[in-house]
């Protein structure tokens, strides 16, 4: 029986404490880890318990592409909020740390999985760079005042380094999958999201009653999706184009469909998620590529975050600590990558999900959150 | 509220020009990536916006804003603009089944027994007169004039007249989905209302079961089946299943309602998804189990204030903009051209008779010649149940059938696109229509 008294042996909290934090740029902070979610998808997805069937996953496609959406909308939302606040300095570190990860991450695999010859749906230096690409995404933990400004800044810029990866994530599945030629399919998808935005920006605060608001808000994320899907390009580049458009047009509209899209954030990200979990096939090769993903994202992370310390002038500690747990656009990138594949073989999808469950798990156990605290105002 | 400007153009102009970059963006997709990937996701969309707008301006000149969405999709559709295509439209039609259990659970929540319990028996006599009526001068009409229709000889008089009661059962039926879409996008409450919404409800209900016998008879009348003793177990399976099956998700629903009442439209969009997977699983028919789920909320256990009506207005929306976008764009203009002239006839015969019947039906049940009298408007409706039983028709009796499922689809096509503007212009007439909202404040003050 453990005691009160001081310096007696006592039980570790159950269930521990975890920090909050954001999923993605944009997001609001929340203390359930979003890779819960894929620990639920692995349970009741065809190798789980089969409630989730692959057909039943197969169905779900098209409202991953609108969950993909709203995601990229709500990252625009975000990034637009960052630039009121003049973080472009941030930006740019942000920029680097992505940049550094990337190659880090991208080489390694590069080398290893050339030498080890593993059967890959794709070719290999494509394959390595798309998980680099996906490894570099952070989830900023949420900090408080008290923890100073330079905790403030390292989240920001671990917030910040989701936009390289939707954007550069955007180009590459027009390369991939584009229907017209990448050029194009990158210039329709961008050309749309345009018009898109322009039509929610004439419509959504003229609607006559509530019920309509939401048909347009609706319409204009599922549209934005829809135009993704039927390009087999990137949704969350879409919405992210439209989303910068609503941030600098006039008239709050912004403001307006950001607060319908919060409150289904959480649902959206827990489809994604429980897709992902339920769409990991358990193989060796699985389990050697989630592995090295994991040691050389950590690899990668550190590196680039002694380099950005100095760009930013932070101390690296802190920033490696902002970097380190893994975020979802990683995931989310991997599931739109998916899309344009083969659906027949899911190495990609499957290790970039292991290795974000992991980092976080990592993240937890080496103490990176011990400084933050519950609330910020 | 949400109705604030954003900026200082004209609320008509700005959702013009919202709709012609909608369009200018499908077009350039379309045209830049011919055969694209995925559409539904795209077309859903494209439905939701586009549609949406066409209803609203539909319900500036008066006239129902689903004609508005089925405008757009006949105009966007596979035989037009193609911004649509076939394969979209097809896809489009996922929504279907969940629609019908919304639209049908709303027609439950506006069938208060106790407010209906003394027009139950004229309502009773001018829904059997017109369906029987109806049936019985079709078919003879039918039978007579065959020989000179564009259809395919069935054989001998027996054979011809189970072909008549068979397509006589199809012209003659009506659609209560359409009807009740038009009842709540107009907020529509009174005596033509209920007494339409009443009439409706039961000839889908005996439709079942003159279809099940008129294709009894034609099989026998064909040789290719004896009469099944099995049948009416089989027919009171599917109406009394389907009763009981509603009635149970109704009772849960309400439950919910007692004593959770949070996040209600998301509730009541899932208990539609459940009716829609459920009851075809089950045989059961989707129109009746979601109706007697309203029907056991609104009789039972009602929910107290707005919430319902207010989560109900949120969710049916964007459902029913792409249910009749959808079928809009599914409409069979090809077999309307093909089979035209003929179709506007029995179109017109149909018309003549529903009004003449209800006419007299309206005298002999007592009923007050205003609005009663009106209540033809509102059947002459036809939609997807329709189109279904003519599909069976066809795979069953290839050699006349498959020339009656033409009429058939011709025959729906105008009637889906005349019946809610003659319906909601016979509201109008009434005086019926935004009496709903009007009439919810009056109820919450009322005792109890």
């Amino acid at each position: 029986m453990p005691s009160s008294r001081a310096g007696a042996w006592r039980l570790p909290r159950w269930p521990p404490r975890l920090p909050r934090q954001r999923a993605a740029l944009g997001f609001g902070s929340s203390a359930t880890p979003p890779v819960t979610y894929v620990l639920v998808g692995i349970a009741i997805g065809p190798q789980g318990i089969g409630l989730l069937s692959s057909e039943a996953l197969g169905n779900l496609d098209a409202l991953v592409s609108i969950a993909l959406a709203a995601l990229g909308v709500l990252i625009g939302f975000g990034l637009g909020a960052m630039a009121r606040r003049q973080a472009g300095g941030l930006l740019v570190s942000a920029t680097i740390e992505a940049t550094i990860t990337i190659a880090v991450v991208a080489g390694a695999l590069l080398v290893l999985l050339s030498r080890w010859g593993l059967p890959l749906p794709i070719d290999v230096r494509v394959f390595a760079a798309m998980l680099g690409l996906c490894a570099c995404a952070s989830a900023a933990r949420r900090v408080d005042k008290a923890a100073g400004t330079e905790a403030s800044r390292a989240a920001r810029i671990a917030e910040l380094d989701d936009l390289p990866l939707v954007v550069l994530g955007g180009f590459t599945v027009a390369v991939l999958g584009g229907q017209a030629g990448a050029g194009l399919d990158l210039l329709l998808t961008v050309g749309a999201a345009l018009m898109v935005a322009a039509a929610g920006w004439l419509l959504v605060g003229r609607a006559r009653n509530e019920a309509e608001h939401g048909v347009f808000v609706a319409g204009a994320i599922v549209l934005l999706a829809g135009t993704g899907a039927y390009l087999d390009s990137s949704p969350l580049l879409g919405g992210l184009v439209a989303a910068l458009v609503w941030v600098w047009a006039p008239g709050h509209v912004d403001a307006r469909i950001g607060n319908d899209l919060k409150s289904h954030q959480h649902s959206l990200l827990a489809l994604l998620l429980i897709v992902a979990g339920a769409s990991i096939q358990w193989t060796i090769a699985l389990l050697w590529v989630a592995a090295s993903l994991l040691l050389f994202r950590l690899t990668g992370k550190l590196v680039a975050g002694a380099v950005t310390a100095r760009v930013a002038k932070l101390p690296p500690h802190q920033l490696a600590r902002a970097l380190v747990p893994p975020g979802v656009i990683g995931i989310a990138l991997a599931l739109n990558l998916q899309q344009v594949f083969d659906a027949s073989d899911t190495l990609l999808l499957s290790a970039v999900t292991v290795a974000a469950v992991l980092s976080e798990a990592l993240a937890n156990m080496l103490g990176l959150d011990a400084a933050t605290t519950p609330e910020e105002s | 509220m949400v109705r604030v400007q954003t900026t200082s153009l004209v609320p008509g102009a700005a959702r013009g020009g919202a709709f012609l970059l909608i369009i200018a963006m499908m077009f350039f997709i379309q045209r830049l990536a011919p055969g694209g990937g995925v559409g539904l996701v795209l077309a859903l969309g494209f439905s939701l916006i586009a549609a949406g707008l066409l209803g609203e301006a539909a319900d500036r000149i008066r006239l129902p804003r689903l004609s508005g969405y089925l405008l757009f999709g006949l105009l966007c559709g596979p035989y037009l603009l193609n911004l649509i295509t076939a394969s979209m439209a097809r896809d489009l039609q996922i929504v279907n089944a969940f629609a019908i259990a919304l639209i049908a659970f709303v027609a439950g929540l506006e069938l208060n027994l106790t407010r209906l319990r003394p027009q139950m028996r004229p309502m009773l006599i001018v829904g059997g007169l017109t369906l029987l009526g109806g049936l019985a001068a079709l078919t003879v009409l039918l039978w007579v004039a065959w020989p000179w229709l564009p259809l395919p000889d069935p054989g001998p008089p027996v054979s011809r007249l189970a072909a008549a009661l068979v397509t006589a059962a199809l012209i003659v039926s009506f659609s209560p989905t359409v009807s009740i879409a038009v009842i709540a996008e107009s907020r529509a409450r009174g005596p033509l209302s209920e007494l339409t919404l009443a009439i409706v409800v039961m000839a889908d209900l005996a439709l079942i079961f003159v279809f099940a016998l008129a294709m009894q008879l034609a099989r026998w009348a064909e040789g290719t089946g004896a009469a099944d003793i099995s049948l009416l177990a089989l027919l009171s399976w599917e109406v009394l299943g389907s009763l009981a099956f509603g009635a149970i998700a109704g009772a849960l629903f309400a439950f919910y309602l007692q004593h959770v009442h949070r996040a209600l439209t998301l509730a009541l969009l899932a208990l539609c998804a459940l009716l829609a997977t459920l009851s075809p699983a089950f045989d059961f028919e989707l129109v009746l189990s979601a109706l007697a789920a309203g029907l056991v909320v609104e009789n039972i256990a009602p929910p107290a204030g707005d919430r319902l009506k207010d989560a109900v207005e949120r969710g049916a929306l964007p459902v029913l903009i792409v249910f009749f976008a959808a079928a809009g764009a599914s409409l069979q203009l090809d077999a309307l051209a093909a089979i035209g002239w003929t179709a506007l006839v029995l179109a017109a015969i149909r018309l003549g008779l529903i009004r003449a019947i209800t006419g007299r039906a309206v005298r002999a049940a007592g009923l007050p010649a205003f609005p009663a009298r009106l209540v033809w408007m509102g059947l002459i409706s036809q939609a997807g149940v329709t189109l279904g039983l003519a599909a069976l028709v066809a795979a069953e009796f290839p050699t006349w059938g498959a020339a009656v499922q033409t009429l058939v689809l011709a025959l729906t096509g105008l009637h889906v696109l005349a019946g809610p503007i003659l319906f909601r212009a016979a509201l109008a007439r009434a005086g019926e229509i935004g009496q709903l909202k009007a009439a919810a404040p009056a109820a919450a003050n009322s005792p109890t």
